[in-house]
């Protein structure tokens, strides 16, 4: 039995990780369910019914840190799959077909054998939510068709004018409410809203650990590296409302602020430049990416990705919670985008900032252009843009990046 | 009876001429393609070797890139159905054929009969085909027929993972600033070619016997490479340029004998 | 014939010079139009306005200035869409629509290059329940309240409901219309199908309806001749340009239906009845069916061409992907392995408006004709 208490911070992200699929592993085995989810939908109502929950593009990204990639993204291309779709979802398509596979064979398919991927079993139902993008709308229909399983929807409209207005609450409301019906009848019980209580109060305290891990990244000079953030992301979208993630956020939080007491910092006394990373990681080159950066004394101190999970809300209050789910910046008009991004700009302090250009996210690159102007009129910082993907390891050159940054990392120098 | 078929391609010309309908009386390969004097010079050739004249020519039908350019045919018939009928000729058990060209890629699925059931094709980018390796060969200043002999020496293939030509270019050119071997960079670079491929050929289904046509089957490496990523054997069809030429000129005695 | 021929080339004209039918409304009426981007826009709120909702489709054109905002794998549409706006070509335009059911279509919203005002709205997706039809209710209530103040008029309930009227009368002539030109493909080629369906976006709809029953009433008088060539279905966003569209007039494949955005998807269903004219266009949402952007947990879509593929007695599926539309790439793999399943025969090329040349294509397509 592992002794929590006695754990660092890395050591819980590992274990806890660990944990969560052999959770799913286990409910598959005894016959409980299992439900596959986009990673900002909201997890409370499953999880207030016991169902073990899995996050399709977690483990897609760990597939991708780990170069297992290229093998499942040729499983969805044989299928025909574009190679212009989402490469989280080939992923995942790619994965979840071969499951199938070794589900009705009842043999495994080698290329799954030799896969790096952490194993995870097949869903009884799917929730996705479009906060981060359309594209999931589509990635878990095909998921239900494929496995014949329910999917659970939960719409949040594109934002084109803020402040959110009451009737798109009243209609996410509603949905929380219809997909409550849909979970009565998927479990065959009653649901339980007690328990939901509790664990909209356990998200509350995980969204308020992570926020508190974050925030240690405005620091100058910096006791995170925001990199690490990318990896710990993991958690916050995994184990939301559960209390690993709580407890792992607390805890590196405390050596994060122990470290800050004690004037150590990420980059130990060479932090020259802090930039803010604008878009997703690109997982099957992040080491790459990192040491590119850092080989240039530049920190990432800056990213719109924590604030993601910052999904505040009143727990029993309906429309609060509607409004944490629908107000993701990349879910609202292009000002309202640009004023969260500015915020975390200046919040990490940044010299400067890096766009990646994902050819998988249409969302998240096609307004790069508008909004690296607008935040260059507001601040005046420089700032490059260079293409990648965030799980295709083809789409990259080291190159291209390698070149961008330094021109970035002399620019921000020459500055000071 | 003597028929006659011309496929012109983007970066060569070939012709056919064929009695009776299995006889190959001449097959000539010109490498120049459509719009040029590409096509002329191949026939001319074609005349040479067989002796014969235009008006020996009963009828006539062009294929290729460049067919409906080729005003003097009897008739124009896609380069999918003149590769199948050209290889189920040459090879009756075909039922996969992989055709690698200058400018695509395709797979095509046979039935017993000879007849196409469905293709795939990658027509619209340069990776997978003939102009990647040309511009791979370039950049590693070796000329496209060292390229097998060279492949031969590689003890470890590099990785060569873009789906983009230029970026595919940029990776070489880091590849050989470390040192790494040309012949283990050449290695890689079948691998990739051979994976645009073989993604055509999983979309089709794998069924045996495969067989490659087209330039690029010239380079045993890319074969080699492919019959490695399926795990099976793929043979390449002789003269494997003018398969399409042979087709066309099939049509046209199947054609003749309808009269 | 003659007058067939006539009322054909008038939609041609139309379909082809959009630009002078906005001019031409504009003069006669003395209102101008308003801009409508696809997908399923509440036109009939303009078509209240006594404005011309002018449907915007990009066209074939080469891209320079667009690369500038647009990185190249945005979808082809929207990158010649873009390009117009650079060229100006939309500034005429008393206000633009947007709807926003894919992630290309809510970053360009965001980012309209033209001089005319936007307005954006976006579609529920949760289609399920009554609370989505609430929703677009009260998109539709902004969106009016918007066109209202750019136009300085007043839309009122009966107007719309008028409008309504006639644009069900359309969508049930052009259903018909599909099915006439099934039958008569020796008179209605693809080109000629495709031109008469355009026309409908430039076009005050009534005046549309009109011409299209004279042009069926002359064609029901003939005798239908049988069809030797192959028939085809055709599924996408968009069949264009007209290039694309003569190589299936050259190798004899009929379109016998189609599941296309641009074209049957418009019309497939009416607007419902019910008291509030707002509401009726809403539900219309809910009613729609068989389109990538309209989330369908069922994935109806494959058993939908199916069964047109049945009915039609047709050759095969002519798949028009749109190049790097994301909605549509999705639907293809599941679609497709249901096709396999029934025997029905397909092939997916690229629509990409920018392109110049054909030959590949052809290829394709005379390939496709030549195995079915």
């Amino acid at each position: 039995m592992a002794d929590i208490n006695a754990m660092k911070a890395k050591e819980l992200l590992a274990h806890y990780q660990v944990t969560l699929d052999e959770e799913a592993r286990q409910a598959k085995k005894e016959g409980r369910l299992v439900c596959w989810s986009a990673s900002v939908a909201p997890p409370e109502l499953c999880v207030a019914m016991d169902i073990a929950m899995v996050y399709p593009e977690t483990h897609a990204a760990g597939i991708g840190a780990r170069k297992g990639a290229l093998d499942m993204i040729a499983v969805a291309e044989r299928k025909g799959y574009s190679l212009d779709t989402c490469s989280y979802a080939r992923v995942n398509l790619g994965y979840m077909e071969l499951l199938k596979q070794q589900a009705l064979t009842g043999e495994t398919p080698e290329v799954l054998a030799n896969s790096p991927a952490a194993k995870v079993p097949l869903p009884d139902l799917v929730i996705t939510c479009n906060n981060i993008c359309n594209t999931l709308l589509k990635w878990y229909e095909n998921l239900a068709k494929e496995l014949n399983i329910p999917c659970i929807i939960i719409d949040v409209p594109f934002n084109h004018t803020m402040p959110i207005p009451h009737y798109a609450k009243d209609y996410i409301a509603e949905q929380f409410k219809y997909a409550i019906t849909q979970l009565e009848e998927i479990c065959g019980r009653p649901f339980d809203y007690d328990r939901f209580y509790e664990v909209q109060q356990q998200t509350q305290r995980s969204v308020s650990a992570w926020k508190r891990v974050a925030s240690l990244a405005s620091h100058k000079p910096s006791p995170l590296n925001a990199f690490d953030l990318f990896n710990y992301m993991a958690l916050i979208v995994c184990a939301r409302s559960r209390d690993y993630s709580e407890i792992t956020f607390n805890k590196f939080a405390e050596e994060l602020e122990e470290n800050l007491a004690n004037g150590v910092y990420a980059f130990k006394g060479n932090e020259k430049n802090r930039i803010t990373w604008e878009g997703i990681a690109v997982w099957p080159h992040l080491s790459h990416t990192f040491k590119s950066l850092k080989s240039l004394d530049t920190i990432m101190t800056g990213s719109a990705y924590p604030g993601l999970w910052n999904l505040e809300y009143t727990p029993g209050d309906w429309h609060s919670m509607a409004e944490a789910y629908t107000r993701i910046y990349i879910n609202t008009c292009l000002d309202n985008k640009v004023d969260v991004l500015l915020d975390v700009i200046n919040s990490a302090k940044s010299d400067g900032v890096v766009y990646h250009q994902n050819r998988s996210c249409k969302l998240m690159s096609l307004l790069n252009v508008e909004t690296a102007d607008k935040i260059q009129k507001e601040t005046g910082l420089p700032y490059t843009n260079f293409d990648g993907d965030q799980t295709d390891p083809r789409n990259f050159a080291p190159a291209q990046f390698d070149t961008r940054v330094q021109a970035l990392a002399e620019t921000m120098t020459a500055r000071q | 009876m003597i028929t006659m078929g011309i496929d012109i391609g983007s970066a060569s010309s070939k012709v056919v001429i064929l009695e009776n309908g299995n006889k190959i009386l001449a097959a000539e390969v010109v490498q120049i393609g459509t719009g040029s004097s590409g096509p002329r010079k191949a026939l001319e050739q074609a005349f040479h070797a067989s002796g014969l004249k235009q008006a020996d020519i009963e009828k006539f039908v062009a294929t290729g890139y460049g067919r409906s350019a080729y005003e003097d045919a009897d008739k124009q018939i896609s380069e999918i159905s003149c590769h199948a009928k050209g290889v189920h000729f040459l090879i009756p058990d075909t039922r996969t054929i992989i055709d690698i060209g200058g400018q695509d890629a395709k797979a095509i699925g046979l039935d017993e009969q000879g007849n196409v059931k469905q293709f795939f094709m990658n027509d619209k980018c340069a990776a997978g085909t003939g102009r990647f390796l040309d511009v791979m060969a370039r950049v590693l200043e070796v000329s496209l027929d060292e390229l097998d002999d060279l492949d031969k020496l590689a003890t470890e293939p590099a990785a060569v993972s873009s789906t983009c030509t230029v970026f595919a270019e940029s990776e070489v050119i880091s590849q050989l600033s470390k040192g790494i071997a040309k012949e283990n960079i050449i290695a890689g670079i079948h691998a990739s070619v051979s994976s645009k491929a073989c993604g055509l050929i999983y979309r089709l289904g794998i069924e045996d016997t495969i067989v490659m046509t087209g330039g690029v089957a010239k380079d045993a490496g890319v074969s080699r490479a492919i019959s490695k990523e399926l795990g099976k054997t793929v043979v390449t069809a002789p003269n494997p340029q003018t398969t399409g030429a042979l087709g066309a000129a099939i049509y046209a005695y199947e054609a003749a004998c309808r009269k | 014939m003659d007058r067939i021929n006539y009322i054909i080339n008038e939609l041609k004209c139309i379909a082809d010079n959009p630009k002078k039918a906005m001019d031409d409304y504009k003069k006669a009426t003395g209102k101008g139009a308003v801009g409508i981007m696809p997908l399923y826009c509440p036109e009939e709120i303009v078509h209240a306005a006594g404005y011309l909702p002018m449907g915007i489709w990009g066209g074939h054109r080469k891209i320079s200035k667009s690369r500038a905002y647009l990185p190249p794998f945005a979808c082809s549409i929207m990158q010649t869409v873009m390009e117009m706006q650079l060229d100006s070509v939309y500034d005429d335009l008393a206000a633009v629509i947007f709807s926003v059911p894919c992630d290309t279509l809510k970053c360009l919203s965001q980012k309209w290059k033209g001089t005319s005002p936007v307005i954006v709205f976006t579609h529920p997706q949760n289609r399920v329940i009554e609370a989505s039809n609430a929703f677009l209710v009260e998109e539709f209530k902004i969106l009016k309240a918007r066109l209202e103040e750019i136009l300085d008029t007043k839309i009122s309930d009966e107007s719309i409901t008028e409008s309504i009227r006639i644009y069900n009368e359309n969508r049930q002539v052009m259903r018909e219309f599909t099915q006439v030109a099934a039958k008569y493909p020796h008179i209605i080629n693809a080109v000629t199908r495709h031109s008469v369906i355009k026309a409908r976006f430039f076009m005050e709809k009534s005046s549309h309806t009109a011409l299209v029953k004279e042009l069926l009433a002359e064609i029901r008088q003939l005798d239908p001749k049988p069809w030797t060539g192959k028939k085809v279905i055709l599924t996408g966003i968009m069949a264009e340009p007209n290039e694309m569209l003569d190589i299936l007039n050259e190798f004899d494949m009929a379109v016998v239906a189609d599941d296309l955005a641009q074209e049957s998807r418009q019309f497939r269903v009416d607007v419902p009845d019910d008291d509030d004219p707002l509401y009726r266009l809403a539900k219309w949402w809910q009613d729609f069916y068989g389109c990538a952007l309209a989330t369908d947990v069922k994935k109806y879509r494959g058993e939908m061409l199916i069964n047109m593929v049945k009915e039609q007695q047709a050759d095969g599926v002519i798949v028009c992907m749109m190049k790097f539309c994301d909605p549509e790439e999705f639907d293809y793999p599941i679609y497709y392995d249901q096709f396999q399943q029934e025997g029905i025969r397909s092939i997916s090329i690229e629509i990409d408006q920018e392109s110049q040349a054909f030959e590949q294509i052809k290829t394709r397509l005379q390939s496709f004709s030549e195995l079915l």
